[in-house]
């Protein structure tokens, strides 16, 4: 009966290559270490060897909605642009203004190829306004997108892949605030949702506190040396922080309804049609890569939407399951699984453009049809970062 | 890893048992701990038929899908109705409440063909390497 497929990890048609380990040594994060020290359950990632869970999926789920987690989220790439051409450059190559944007801020943006389609979708931080940017992209398209950054940077920005540099955990939760009162005397208070403070600490060095995250529980995502990331995870875990792995930090974001880059956005889909026109400005002074298409797209009008999906029926959609309305396929699934929280199956999926909120669909599911109901995410109540 | 003695294995990591003539069957505790939390059972009907090597049942994980094969062959007498609300019990239990389903064989000889618990752990030894 074991033939365990993550439905997380696995190889989609969506992904880029380097997925499949091809038997090669895989990638580990500056923190494997604690991971084997509480036996973890470890599973290739995109080349690296994460951990999907330590006692369980639910119960890490749980400790994140109601006290506080704690991810080993290393293997995000980190790019830096830097230099006096810096600003002119990702305006170009990003939906958002970055041009206005302040020391301290952290922006969700897309970077998308002409055709409108997303590359990736990521964190912009600025660390200096106008001459130092940090980009936290996905793990599996870091070298994509480093790829396409160098290839557009025809104004002399200066680029580099700086991931080797950073260890990065996420706290999240409720109590973040308070764990990171007790370790680092830290008020989370001081920063607002979407930005960061950088301290110096005489135990961790330098730390970037970002209020992000991807769980919609609140708490902070924190950029660190690889030397001394073991110890803050001590600290944290030492505070009460449960360690959560990639399982629950996707049925976390999932119950969020946040896009997952390879499974709810791909190249071969926009911003307009994932419903995350919200992190694209149409509005700003210069042109960005890919606004034509998207202009294009919004005129003649727009023919497949990413929804949410709840289900009523007993079952659990899975990515790849085929949505049906009236004995008509109307859409699928790219991303489905069990609500923690509300203990019934809940999905991401394109759906055409004439299904509309509180319609109501199957998705097939081997040989069941589940009645399920269109619902905009969240699909359990969140907080803001 | 629990692996009891009296009970019989496949490669697949399903239980099974001879209990008056007919064969209950389950998931192995090593089937358990690798799927991880389990959130749904669906298991056939009652007075399906089924080939050996047929599927019974369903179990998903939340991030995990697996059939349950059965590896004898006769007709689906009775299905654990506790797993369809408490699929946990397989992680909880696998070899007691988390049972799936009991079979009415035509012939139990041929469940000599499976691992006993001795070989299982041997076997499950070399699948770890």
């Amino acid at each position: 009966m074991l033939h365990v497929s993550l439905v997380h990890a696995k190889e989609g048609a969506f992904t880029y290559g380097g997925d499949d380990m091809n038997g090669e040594v895989p990638m580990k994060t500056p923190l494997h270490h604690e991971h084997e020290k509480l036996n973890a359950k470890m599973v290739d990632f995109h080349g690296w060897e994460m951990p999907v869970w330590y006692t369980g999926i639910k119960e890490e789920h749980m400790a994140v909605r109601s006290h506080a987690g704690l991810f080993d989220v290393s293997h995000m790439g980190e790019i830096e642009v830097k230099g006096e051409m810096a600003v002119p450059f990702l305006d170009h190559l990003l939906t958002r203004d970055i041009t206005s944007m302040n020391q301290g801020r952290a922006l969700y943006t897309f970077l998308l190829n002409e055709k409108g389609g997303i590359i990736d979708d990521l964190f912009i931080s600025c660390m200096e306004p106008g001459s130092s940017y940090l980009l936290c992209v996905n793990s599996a398209n870091k070298d994509r997108d480093y790829e396409w950054m160098v290839a557009q940077n025809t104004k002399g920005a200066i680029v580099e892949d700086v991931s080797d540099l950073y260890a990065m955990i996420a706290l999240q939760g409720p109590a973040s605030g308070q764990i990171l009162k007790t370790c680092l005397a830290f008020d989370l208070a001081l920063v607002n949702p979407h930005t960061f403070a950088v301290i110096d600490t005489k135990d961790y060095g330098g730390l970037i506190i970002s209020r992000t995250g991807y769980t919609g529980a609140g708490g902070v995502e924190i950029f660190l040396s690889p030397q001394t990331a073991s110890l803050l995870w001590q600290s944290f875990l030492a505070s009460g922080a449960t360690p959560c792995g990639l399982g629950a930090r996707d049925t976390l974001r999932l119950e969020m309804g946040y896009p997952l880059h390879g499974n709810d956005i791909t190249e071969a889909v926009t911003p307009l049609e994932a419903g995350l026109s919200f992190a694209v400005d149409f509005k700003k002074k210069d042109d960005f890569i890919g606004k034509q298409a998207l202009l294009d797209q919004q005129r003649l009008g727009i023919k497949r939407r990413l929804v949410g999906m709840e289900v009523l029926d007993r079952g659990i959609p899975r990515e790849g399951c085929m949505c049906f309305r009236d004995d008509r396929e109307v859409g699928f699934v790219t991303s489905g699984s069990i609500s923690p929280v509300k203990g019934t199956g809940i999905a991401l999926g394109y759906v055409d453009g004439s299904v509309k909120e509180g319609d109501e669909l199957y998705i097939r599911v081997r040989d069941k049809l589940l009645r399920s109901r269109i619902k905009r995410p969240p699909f359990v109540n969140g907080t803001l970062p | 890893m629990n692996i009891p003695d009296g009970l019989y294995y496949t490669k697949d990591h399903e239980w099974a048992k001879i209990e008056n003539g007919k064969v209950r069957m389950g998931v192995t505790d090593y089937a358990q701990h690798e799927l991880g939390d389990i959130v749904f059972v669906d298991l056939k009907p009652v007075g399906a038929k089924v080939n050996k090597g047929d599927s019974v049942g369903t179990i998903e994980s939340v991030k995990a899908v697996s059939e349950v094969y059965t590896p004898l062959p006769g007709s689906i007498i009775e299905a654990n109705p506790d797993l369809e609300t408490n699929p946990e019990l397989v992680n909880q239990d696998c070899y007691g409440k988390g049972w799936m389903v009991v079979i009415a064989v035509i012939s139990t000889g041929e469940i000599s063909g499976l691992m006993d618990a001795a070989a299982y752990k041997e076997y499950l030894a070399k699948e770890a390497k």
